[in-house]
């Protein structure tokens, strides 16, 4: 029971740390910046990741189930690929899309990598392939973060070797974030709660997702408005 | 079982699945109406934000102070516009900065107010705020983005009309165009 409810409590400090962007004095960082700057990006990337709760609960979601670390690696391999795409090419083609919708999409991921994790698609007709749905979804994570990213007058003056380093910081962050995630749930899952937790973990999971998918939908409709 | 085939909990009955995914979905609608939404939009059909004290915050968010890291300037100027000529009156502008303003004229000029985007490719990118006729106007201006912001006038009476035109903020400079050129001018901060 204790578990089940440290991931429903992390899925509402997800609610409350909603609004997922660079703040205040990063901003300002950035803008000022006119050059490369490897290692302040490379920062900001891993920082952004690891205090990220949307990118985070969704990777909770897709290591659940995974036992051997090749798995993992595969998995996370492709959802690093799919974010690598679009976080480059969204910047460097200045794709414009929504914020809020891409993040709204974004939670909508983690409520459908929950009911994946508790068999939902065993139930249906359609049973989409786990592997191209983390790449798909991994895409949409890298719009979410050129969106980020964009939010600022990026100087073109080295422009390419920032948004390599702010990828690269992105996936340092990934790597360090998803072994605490491993080794937490690596030691869970010697308990036998672990199973019996599973569907209530998911069910958390789930309700995370539809939070920041309400949230973001509502901030979309409101901007949108004003 | 087999570990590496353990992708999901096989256990799940359609049931249990329809309850989970339905618990969640209410759950977190429970959550966002009674407490997210409150708190960040201040939206609260419940009076739970209100009672829990959460509309606070989303006051906080779009509160009353709006501080610069720009210098304060002033500025005003006249012109004169002769029959059927006209003039554009821009200022220089950062994000999320604003100026106060007011014009007035001594006849009726065409005018619109819009702005320019520094990194301008197309006319597309030109937002017109505010068009129309009118002797004066006046309010506050906040730049959505880095650019040139003010006015297009035209006098398209038959005397002389003199404009002048008063701004208080967070500009750097201005640029007037007039007559197929355009003249920068720097101005000097109030306080330095």
């Amino acid at each position: 029971m204790m578990k089940g409810l440290v991931l429903a409590c992390i899925a509402l400090v997800s609610t409350g740390a909603l609004a997922h962007t660079i703040d205040g004095n990063d901003a300002n960082f950035i803008q000022d910046i006119d050059g490369p700057a490897i290692a302040a990006f490379m920062y900001l990337g891993a920082k952004h990741m690891v205090t990220g709760y949307d990118h985070l609960l969704y990777l909770a979601g897709v290591v659940f189930f995974l036992y051997r670390p090749t798995d993992v690696l595969q998995y996370v391999t492709l959802f690093a690929v799919g974010h690598s795409i679009t976080l480059m090419t969204g910047v460097l083609a200045d794709l414009q899309v929504n914020a809020h919708l891409v993040d709204a999409v974004i939670g909508f991921s983690i409520v459908y990598k929950g009911f994946e994790n508790i068999g939902g698609f065993d139930r249906l007709p359609i049973k989409p392939n786990a592997k191209a749905a983390v790449f798909v979804f991994g895409l949409i994570h890298g719009l979410g973060l050129a969106t980020k990213l964009q939010d600022f007058d990026l100087s073109p003056n080295g422009l390419i070797a920032n948004i390599l380093s702010f990828n690269i910081g992105v996936e340092i962050g990934q790597v360090c974030a998803l072994s605490l995630i491993f080794i937490a749930l690596s030691a869970w899952r010697t308990h036998s709660s672990y199973m019996r937790h599973a569907l209530l973990s998911n069910t958390a999971l789930m309700t995370g997702g539809f939070a920041l998918l309400i949230y973001q939908l509502t901030a979309f409709l409101t901007t949108s408005i004003s | 079982m087999s570990p590496q085939q353990d992708t999901n909990v096989k256990t799940s009955t359609t049931k249990t699945i329809f309850w989970a995914s339905g618990a969640a979905a209410a759950i977190a609608a429970l959550l966002a109406v009674t407490i997210v939404l409150p708190a960040e939009f201040g939206i609260d059909p419940l009076g739970t934000g209100r009672a829990l004290g959460l509309s606070e915050l989303a006051d906080a968010n779009g509160g009353p102070l709006e501080s610069s890291d720009t210098q304060y300037r002033q500025h005003n100027i006249e012109f004169i516009l002769e029959p059927f000529q006209s003039l554009e009156y821009k200022y220089h502008i950062s994000q999320g900065d604003s100026m106060n303003f007011a014009w007035r004229a001594s006849g009726e000029l065409i005018y619109d107010m819009h702005a320019e985007p520094e990194d301008m490719v197309s006319e597309a990118d030109v937002p017109s705020y505010d068009k129309g006729s009118a002797t004066n106007s006046r309010g506050s201006y906040h730049a959505e983005f880095n650019g040139i912001h003010g006015w297009f006038w035209e006098n398209r009476g038959l005397e002389d009309v003199i404009l002048n035109i008063n701004a208080a903020g967070f500009f750097t400079a201005t640029t007037l165009f007039r007559d197929g050129g355009s003249y920068e001018q720097k101005i000097s901060a109030s306080f330095e």
